[in-house]
């Protein structure tokens, strides 16, 4: 690929250098700088694709502050419908489900539902990215949860508002009902 | 786990043009865990699981859902769509080892 692009910057460098008076040793020079750039660019990616992973190893003030940059997010509960049971006898299988008050027409629409589990040691648990065609500001999802603790569901509005309910769920695992 | 990248999909029967119709998605998936040793440290590996479900009706991007390892086993995904036309409803399954699982539905309207 580079070997390629070399190739045509270098006819292309040519045909400028004819037109616009560039000399020789200034396009050579940018050419170089953007290989630079790009093998850097190559080096680098896999770092970022690996810390910008919806799911990490980490807190849930430390996944927050990671999705949302300190935004500030105000109290939902009047919007948001979070559904989830008060007690899960698995705390393998335990459906979530959250509706939000939303016109979801294009000019305010939910744009994403998040899903968190704070006592999870992967907190996010799912994003969901909705388009004004949904219809209704609607996800449903069986999740994980490691222990008792709160699940919280934050939603992203169209206009960068962010809302949040939470609900806290007792986990019982592995008890003599299940 | 033979049955791995079976999707069931569930559409309401009946549908009326204008509807906002719920629909309900099922994968037959391990969506494996983060194993750790015996100090507790992490097990560095590719683990297999979805990490995103795409809901395209009419060749539009509806809902897409991005998922972690806290989503479980054989997972189960709702979400809405408005139905305007008869056409194709597409869920896409993608898992973390290049996996691509998906099911359709054809909505009709009666």
């Amino acid at each position: 690929m580079e070997k390629q692009d070399g190739g045509h910057n270098v006819k292309h460098g040519t045909a400028v250098t004819d037109s616009h008076g560039l000399t020789r040793r200034t396009v050579l020079m940018s050419l170089a700088a953007f290989g630079v750039a790009v093998a850097g660019g190559l080096a680098a990616a896999p770092g970022t694709a690996h810390g910008q992973a919806l799911g990490q190893n980490e807190s849930v003030e430390e996944a927050l502050k990671r999705l949302f940059g300190g935004k500030t997010i105000k109290d939902g509960s009047a919007a948001i419908k979070l559904d989830v049971p008060l007690i899960a006898e698995n705390g393998a299988v335990v459906p979530v489900s959250v509706t939000v008050d939303s016109p979801m027409t294009p000019a305010s629409w939910v744009k994403h539902i998040y899903v968190v589990a704070d006592k999870n040691r992967i907190p996010v648990v799912t994003r969901v990215t909705l388009a004004p065609e949904a219809g209704r500001a609607f996800m449903g999802a069986n999740i994980r949860l490691g222990e008792s603790g709160d699940v919280r569901a934050i939603v992203e509005q169209s206009d960068g508002t962010l809302l949040q309910v939470k609900r806290e769920v007792k986990v019982t695992v592995g008890g003599c009902g299940g | 786990m033979a049955d791995i990248g079976k999707v069931r999909l569930r559409v309401p029967s009946s549908i009326k043009p204008g509807d906002v119709v719920e629909v309900r998605s099922l994968v037959i998936h391990p969506m494996e865990r983060v194993e750790r040793d015996a100090q507790g440290k992490i097990v560095q590996r590719n683990y297999n699981y979805i990490n995103k479900v795409i809901v395209t009706y009419l060749g539009k991007t509806v809902a897409t859902f991005d998922t972690t390892q806290s989503v479980a086993e054989n997972p189960f995904f709702s979400f809405t769509f408005k139905a305007t036309d008869p056409g194709q409803l597409k869920v896409q399954f993608l898992d973390t080892t290049g996996g691509r699982y998906e099911g359709t539905a054809d909505i009709k309207f009666a």
